[in-house]
């Protein structure tokens, strides 16, 4: 057992807090891989990793969290939580945000972090506006593998691999920035070549797989950033051959297309 | 339209044959493609030739198992019995399976059809088949990419059970299916499990239907059974289980060899294992008993059922029993994952995943799996199938220490017998392709039939 490993076992543990927005009704299709990837990976490291699972009602405070997720739902389970984020989340999440909290937003979770989110109709949802970005109902569906190349400084790999399913449509304002560029796929809209969105502390994508599992290296990035207000952020080194080999699965399957 | 109806039966026919003898498969679908080309009426005229009517079956998990049940029991009372027994279960499957039993008068001689429906195909299916019995077995998430959401899904039954004719057989334990029931003009049959010992009383991660369809609170599980399916209610009092009126009791489970429950005071035995078949079992029972067959005779027959394709069939392979169990999807393969390990004590595994059509192209699902249940308990775990790579990290993130992952079908065979030895069992639990892939590769090497011919 390494002196570290040791060390942290005989103090006591620093805690890592996961937050989970509505793990009953947002989490479609393999979210939870995202928060088991944040959490192992962090109890790696030494750390007290603790979920707390935020559910509809009113919270105390959210600044407890050093990285929230926040899943994509199926329609009529997002129906159930959309006046419930502005109402009693909104507010604490906007604060904790501002004192360093990271999140990882996927999908649905992505669109309702925005502006605002507009259908076919043209009626036009609001979002909670953290991050600037709008989205649009699009008619076809994008559905496949996709890879981005991020530009997240000192991120190895540089790619992120990931399965996308939906028919938003959604752009970029002035003070967001993408997440990467899609080197296959669609990614936020198909037309401007770009996916996701990074913009104070937050991480938008339509990215599911899950995301984390087959990308530990911006799990660390976010567990890191997440740290830093505690300390410097640095995390020791883990095997990750395992993430790896299925990451570079995805590259060589999309090369071969 | 006699005539162009033989057309359609005659060259559908002739497809079919044409396929297995140039070894395309089993011809399952294609002869309906052509034959619907003819005469796109084909499947509601081959219907009318029945002289009893249909009994259609849909629902995420235990179509097939339960269509084969109902087929048995109908069968070994006499009746001549038509059946999509492939699991070809979209229209051109069950035009296919109409046309595989009709003559060369263009007649189909026959007394029931039994045929599983792909959820999303019972309206187009039950218009066309005008069945006497439809029966919905649960509603959970399976393939986004596919199906889309569960909700279009529910949609779609409900209107096809709505504008149907004949009887409805409805799981009362999910509640996703107990909503659609209780919005219909006609009452259905309600069928559920009361059992509190083999019960848990949390849900799953990946359960569904957790919030009332009237005001969306959150449901209250007295128990739950399979996925999200048990006893619930909404907290208000405005939504809750129907009482079921064919009700399964005193349930005992032995592994994937035998279940036994008392179905209204008939005691059912039989070949069968996983609390999943359960509701299958009883499902068919209660199909059987609608069209007018006995209780003693539904409880002689079932002893002596055989279970379908991939669904806990039984292979030798060198000396190890392999005991391949389909799991497509999480509430599934949580169902498999914790029958093979809790009930079966199981210790050795292939756990096979492909991201084919029929498999579903997001693997995504793989995390909502408990995995976590082979932790510690699981000797053996070769991650197998195209996806290989991508199980290998979900059961390292679940503490399960896995094997080297295998893409390769017969790599996965021969690491088994690496690390297994003369009279092991190993459980097979892999999605429909994974599961072809492995099976073709038992049937190359001698130790399995091909699956059209079982």
């Amino acid at each position: 057992m390494g002196a570290a490993i040791l060390g942290n076992m005989m103090m006591s543990a620093q805690t890592f807090t996961i937050g989970w927005l509505y793990p009953d009704l947002m989490n479609i299709y393999g979210d939870r891989g995202n928060i088991l990837t944040l959490q192992k990976r962090a109890e790696w490291r030494g750390l007290d990793a603790k979920i707390r699972e935020i559910q509809r009602g009113t919270v105390d405070d959210l600044e407890d969290v050093d990285v929230f997720f926040f899943g994509g739902g199926q329609d009529r389970e997002q129906a159930l939580i959309y006046d419930d984020l502005k109402a009693y989340k909104q507010e604490h999440l906007q604060k904790a945000v501002s004192a360093g909290a990271q999140v990882l937003a996927v999908c649905g979770g992505y669109q309702l972090l925005g502006h605002y989110y507009q259908t076919a109709d043209g009626e036009r949802y609001d979002g909670i506006g953290l991050i600037d970005v709008t989205t649009q109902a699009g008619k076809k569906r994008f559905i496949g593998d996709v890879v981005v190349q991020t530009d997240i400084p000192g991120l190895s790999p540089s790619t992120l691999v990931g399965f996308e399913n939906h028919s938003g449509r959604t752009f970029l304002g002035p003070s967001a920035r993408p997440l990467g560029k899609v080197l296959h796929g669609k990614g936020n809209n198909g037309s401007d070549g770009t996916e996701g969105v990074i913009q104070n502390n937050v991480t938008g994508t339509y990215l599911h797989g899950s995301l984390l599992p087959k990308n530990p290296q911006l799990a660390d990035h976010l567990i890191g950033e997440a740290l830093k207000r505690r300390g410097d952020g640095a995390l020791s080194a883990l095997d990750d051959s395992a993430e790896l080999a299925a990451h570079g699965w995805i590259l060589q399957r999309v090369r071969r297309r | 339209m006699e005539l162009r109806k033989q057309t359609a039966v005659l060259a559908g026919k002739a497809t079919g044959m044409l396929s297995r003898l140039t070894g395309r498969g089993g011809g399952t679908t294609l002869p309906g493609d052509v034959a619907r080309a003819i005469d796109p009426k084909i499947l509601t005229r081959l219907a009318g030739d029945l002289t009893r009517g249909s009994i259609v079956i849909t629902g995420t998990n235990g179509k097939t198992t339960t269509s084969r049940l109902i087929t048995w029991l109908l069968e070994g009372a006499g009746h001549r019995v038509v059946s999509n027994r492939a699991g070809a279960n979209l229209i051109f499957g069950v035009t296919a399976a109409a046309l595989g039993h009709a003559g060369s008068d263009g007649k189909l001689h026959a007394d029931w059809g039994v045929f599983e429906i792909d959820e999303a195909s019972l309206p187009k299916a039950v218009e066309e088949i005008q069945p006497k019995a439809t029966v919905v077995l649960n509603l959970f998430r399976d393939q986004l990419d596919r199906y889309g959401e569960l909700e279009s899904i529910a949609k779609k039954i409900e209107s096809a059970l709505a504008s149907g004719p004949g009887s409805a057989i409805l799981n009362a334990d999910d509640p996703r299916v107990a909503e659609i029931g209780l919005g219909l003009p006609r009452k259905p049959v309600w069928i559920g499990i009361d059992d509190d010992a083999i019960a848990s009383h949390t849900l799953p991660h990946a359960a569904d239907a957790r919030t009332c369809p009237h005001d969306g609170a959150t449901l209250i599980f007295e128990r739950v059974y399979v996925g999200h399916d048990g006893v619930y209610r909404c907290p208000h009092g405005d939504f809750a289980r129907p009482a079921p009126e064919v009700c399964a009791t005193q349930i005992e489970l032995r592994g994937f060899d035998s279940l036994a429950m008392t179905v209204n005071q008939t005691r059912i035995e039989m070949p069968l294992g996983g609390l999943y078949n359960c509701y299958n079992v009883l499902a068919a029972y209660t199909a059987a008993r609608s069209v007018g067959l006995e209780d003693e005779y539904i409880a002689r027959r079932l002893k002596s059922f055989q279970a379908a394709f991939g669904r806990q069939e039984r292979i030798e392979f060198r000396g190890r029993h392999l005991v391949l169990v389909l799991s497509k999807n999480p509430a599934g393969f949580n169902e498999t994952v914790r029958t093979a390990i809790e009930l079966a004590h199981g210790t050795q595994f292939i756990v096979g995943l492909n991201d084919r059509k029929a498999d579903g192209t997001d693997v995504s699902w793989i995390w909502d799996v408990d995995f976590e249940q082979l932790q510690g308990r699981a000797t053996t775990v070769i991650p197998a199938g195209n996806r290989a790579y991508d199980l290998a990290v979900r059961l390292k993130y679940a503490g399960v220490k896995a094997e080297e992952p295998q893409t390769d079908p017969g790599e996965a065979l021969d690491a088994l017998i690496k690390s297994t030895v003369e009279g092991d069992t190993a459980y097979l639990l892999c999605t429909y392709t994974a599961m072809l892939d492995l099976r073709a590769e038992l049937v190359r090497r001698g130790w399995a039939q091909p699956y059209w011919e079982t």
